[in-house]
Order: structure tokens, then C-alpha cells, then sequence
């Protein structure tokens, strides 16, 4: 498993705590790039630009990816273009909030 | 950039505003021979909507604003010490203004200044913040909109205020209609419908609308405002009529936006607390319509309007409050609690901070208190105007119970 696979993975457990569902799910993640030094960037947005979790979601990304072993520095940064839209839902996120 | 407040900040208000909201209630239920009567120009009715209305509804304003104006505008709060030293003139002030407004009218000025200092304050913090946002937005003319009703407010009250201790002060009676307008009709309304073009989309995960009537619904309100205003001023009927359309039209815009976000929702169940909100949406517009049609049909009893002002107040900007406080408390203390957990451990969700089953119960009492009391003081019978301020008093207790339960999860 490459690193930006595991940091992907780890996502996986960072919910957003009003819709309950997990921020790959749902589609908040736009990028993960690891360089050589093992240092990580991470693109990503929210449901809409005036989310009041906004720097707890990016705190959780940061510190979820920050366990993993052997990782360097980190730099979430969140992107309001492209906006999100439901479309970037995953079947399972759409499932989990009742949307058909 | 970090862009969080100090939950200690918005807390203090929203504390003291949920206290505020129990003595008002109190203060009603004491006095309901008063409200059944339809006296509403009594000190001790002035004491308890000022309670209601500064004490209460300004309080959770400013709270929510300091929470929900960095994250809607993207902006950090400019000064947050200044928002403490605020917090303490205006709670002091609003306490002290309230309380002499009932015991001793002749000296509320003395409240009132400190109060306008506090009041002051925040306008300073929020026009600062504000003006630094880079990329204004619709949202961003209703807040100014609704802050410059506000200072517009707090002036002629201030008047009031002084004519009351010392007199000299023509147009006394037009000065209170203008503050009325003023503060319920522009600083709340605006207010309202700045935020629900953020929440409303937020709670339903809309996308893909357009806000196309929100300038429409802007200016129409703004003008109608003017337009109502000057007719106190120039004693003109018709202007009087033409301003209730203009806020009608306003309103009706600002519906049709709403209407087409939650056509466009994702989110198909809705929270109760915030199907709550939504409902006072109905219930203002239907009160904009009713206040236009009293005003053709010539409908002048004092009685009548006195409670439509009083279902204005609590049908729209009292509902509208308490929905979203439901909301934005668990939000506020889920971030000061869980926030830092997020990613390392299994967090409670939001909506496993607060009882929704009890909060159906009690925006249901609210409904039938705020009907009852209405029936029972339009046909003025005083035993059905007592129980039902008495639900309403046991109901704000409960909901104030209720949230600050949610500081203890």
C-alpha cells in the first residue's frame, strides 16, 4: 500500500459530525499528494463555505493523517473551487443520508 | 487561516439570553392582567419585551453573530477581548435599562447609556470584521442592512429613552413607531433572512439554487421600511399602505429563494428545531400579508395591531431563534468539546447532543401558548390569557434547561 493509499484510508475514520458520514464518503477530499520526503498535502473543501465545523473538520483530517507512521510535514488546505456539490457523494454516503 | 471564536464568547451571550427569555416570560405571567388588557404601553409590559426583545432575541443575535459571521464571511472576528468587554457593557446595560424601564421609568436613560455603549461596541466589531471580508456576497448587504436598522434603532430609542427623563422632545408617538419598525420589522427581519441564506441551504445540504430574488427582496423590504417610516413622519395613509406592500413584497421574494432551496435539498427529513425555523418563515409572511390586509381593509383597533405585533414578535423572530439555537448550541459545545477528537477517537454526532423528541414537545407548546395567549387576549378573557402564559413560561424554562443540558453531555 503507498502512502497517499493509507492516508486516503485513514480518512475514512474522520466524520463530519452534522451528516455523520465520513469526509472520503463524502467527497470533501480533492487531492492527496505525498513527495519524496514523505511530506503530505491535502486538498479539500466542505458541504458549503460557511460550515461552522470548518477548522474542526480540516483539524481532524490534519491529526488523523499525523499518526500515521513515517509521515512528514502536513498541509491541509481547504478549497472552495471547485464548490462541492452531491454529485462527488459516494453511493454509500447518498444511502447513508437518505438521498436516492 | 484560523477563523474560530472563542466559544466562551457566543456562550456568555446565548446564556444570558436564554435567562433573559425565562424573566420575560415571568415578567408577562405576573402582569397578564396588563396583557389582557391589551396594555402594552405599561412599565412593567416595556420591562418585558425589553427583556424579551434586547435581553433575549439582541443577545442570541450578537452570540450568533460572533459565532456564525467568521465562518459565513470567512473573516475572523476582529477584536475578541473587545467582544468580552462588550459582552459585559451590554448585559449590564440591557439588565439595568429593562429593570428601570419597570421601577422607575424617569431613570432609564441611565441603563439605556450603558446599554447604546455596549450596543455600540458590537456594531464597531461587526463593521470591522465585515469590511474585511474579501469577497462580498448577497448575505453580506442583508447583515449591513439589518446592523445599520439597528444603530438606527438603539438612536431613536435613545430618544425615547430621554423623553422619558426629561422631556423637551417632540413627535414622542412617531418616534416610537419608528423605533418598533426600526428594530423588529428591519434589524431582526434583515437579520433573519441574511443568515437563512446561509442555514437554510446548510441544514437541507442544498446546492444548485439560485438566490435570484434575494436583491429583489432586499431592496423591496429596505424601501418598504423608508416608505412606512415617513409615513409616520408625514401622517400619510397612503404611504402607510404602500410601505405594509413593500414589506409584503419583500417578504414574498425572500420566501420564493427559500422555497426553491428546499426544493433542491438533498437532506429529505429535516430536524425538527430547524423545520421549527422554517415555520416562523410561514408565520412572518403570513403576518406581512395580515398587516397589509388590515391596512386596506382599515382595520385601526389598537388591540388588533398590538397583537399582531405580538405574534410578529414571537411567531417569527422568537420561533426563528429558538429552531436555530437548538442547532447552533450543540455546535458550539460539540466543537469546544470533541473538536480537538475528531480523527483520533469515535465522536458523539451532533444530533446525539440534544433530546429531539423533547424539543417537537416543546416547539409545540410554544405554538399553542403563543395561539392561546392571542385568542385569549384579542377576546380578552383573563383566565385563558394566565394558562397559557403560563405554558409559555414553563415551556421557556424547559427549553432553557434543555440547552444548557447540552453543556453537560
Amino acid at each position: 500500500m503507498t502512502l497517499a493509499t493509507e492516508v486516503e484510508a485513514s480518512l475514512f475514520e474522520v466524520i463530519d459530525p452534522e451528516l455523520g458520514v465520513n469526509v472520503m464518503d463524502l467527497g470533501l477530499i480533492y487531492g492527496v499528494d505525498v513527495d519524496d520526503n514523505n511530506n503530505v498535502n491535502i486538498t479539500m473543501t466542505l458541504t458549503t463555505p460557511g460550515c461552522p465545523m470548518h477548522d474542526t473538520i480540516s483539524n481532524g483530517v490534519n491529526y488523523r493523517v499525523s499518526q500515521i507512521e513515517g509521515i512528514g510535514e502536513i498541509d491541509v488546505k481547504v478549497v472552495w473551487e471547485p464548490a462541492w456539490s452531491p454529485a462527488k457523494m459516494t453511493d454509500r454516503a447518498k444511502e447513508m443520508l437518505g438521498i436516492g | 487561516m484560523k477563523i474560530d471564536t472563542n466559544i466562551k464568547l457566543p456562550l456568555a451571550f446565548i446564556l444570558y439570553a436564554l435567562l433573559a427569555l425565562v424573566i420575560a416570560q415571568m415578567i408577562f405571567l405576573f402582569r397578564h392582567d396588563l396583557v389582557n388588557a391589551g396594555q402594552f404601553h405599561m412599565p412593567h409590559i416595556w420591562m418585558g419585551s425589553h427583556f424579551l426583545l434586547l435581553g433575549f432575541a439582541v443577545m442570541v443575535a450578537m452570540g450568533g453573530m460572533y459565532q456564525l459571521v467568521p465562518v459565513a464571511f470567512l473573516t475572523p472576528i476582529w477584536n475578541q477581548t473587545f467582544g468580552f468587554v462588550q459582552f459585559i457593557f451590554t448585559a449590564g446595560g440591557i439588565t439595568a435599562f429593562a429593570i428601570l424601564l419597570g421601577v422607575k421609568s424617569g431613570n432609564c436613560i441611565y441603563g439605556g447609556i450603558v446599554a447604546i455603549i455596549g450596543i455600540v461596541m458590537f456594531i464597531i466589531q461587526m463593521a470591522i470584521t465585515i469590511f474585511k471580508q474579501e469577497k462580498k456576497n448577497k448575505m453580506t448587504l442583508f447583515i449591513i442592512g439589518a446592523i445599520t436598522c439597528f444603530f438606527l434603532t438603539i438612536a431613536a430609542g435613545f430618544l425615547l429613552a430621554w423623553n422619558i427623563a426629561f422631556g423637551g422632545i417632540a413627535s414622542h408617538s412617531t418616534i416610537l413607531f419608528s423605533h418598533i419598525v426600526l428594530g423588529i420589522t428591519g434589524w431582526f427581519t434583515l437579520l433573519i433572512f441574511g443568515f437563512s441564506y446561509k442555514l437554510v441551504p446548510m441544514f437541507s445540504l442544498s446546492h444548485g439554487f439560485s438566490m435570484k430574488w434575494a436583491k429583489p427582496a432586499f431592496f423591496s423590504y429596505i424601501a418598504g421600511l423608508i416608505t412606512l417610516i415617513s409615513s409616520f413622519w408625514f401622517g400619510n395613509d397612503l404611504l402607510q399602505t404602500i410601505g405594509w406592500l413593500l414589506l409584503s413584497a419583500g417578504f414574498s421574494f425572500f420566501v420564493l429563494d427559500i422555497q426553491e432551496i428546499l426544493t433542491k435539498r438533498f437532506k429529505k427529513k429535516l430536524d425538527k428545531p430547524f423545520s421549527f425555523a422554517l415555520l416562523a418563515i410561514l408565520i412572518g409572511f403570513s403576518i406581512h400579508v395580515l398587516a397589509f390586509l388590515f391596512k386596506i381593509s382599515g382595520i385601526q383597533d389598537p388591540i388588533i395591531w398590538g397583537w399582531l405585533i405580538y405574534l410578529y414578535v414571537m411567531g417569527w423572530i422568537v420561533f426563528s431563534i429558538l429552531g436555530y439555537l437548538y442547532k447552533i448550541v450543540p455546535v458550539l459545545w460539540w466543537t469546544y468539546k470533541y473538536s480537538d477528537r475528531v480523527g483520533k477517537e469515535k465522536v458523539p454526532l451532533l444530533k446525539d447532543m440534544i433530546n429531539n423528541q423533547l424539543s417537537i414537545i416543546l416547539f409545540v407548546f410554544f405554538i399553542i401558548g403563543v395561539v392561546g395567549l392571542t385568542f385569549g387576549g384579542i377576546v380578552q378573557i383573563e383566565i385563558v390569557v394566565f394558562i397559557f402564559q403560563m405554558l409559555l413560561s414553563l415551556t421557556s424554562l424547559v427549553y432553557t434547561i434543555s440547552i444548557i443540558r447540552v453543556l453537560f453531555v
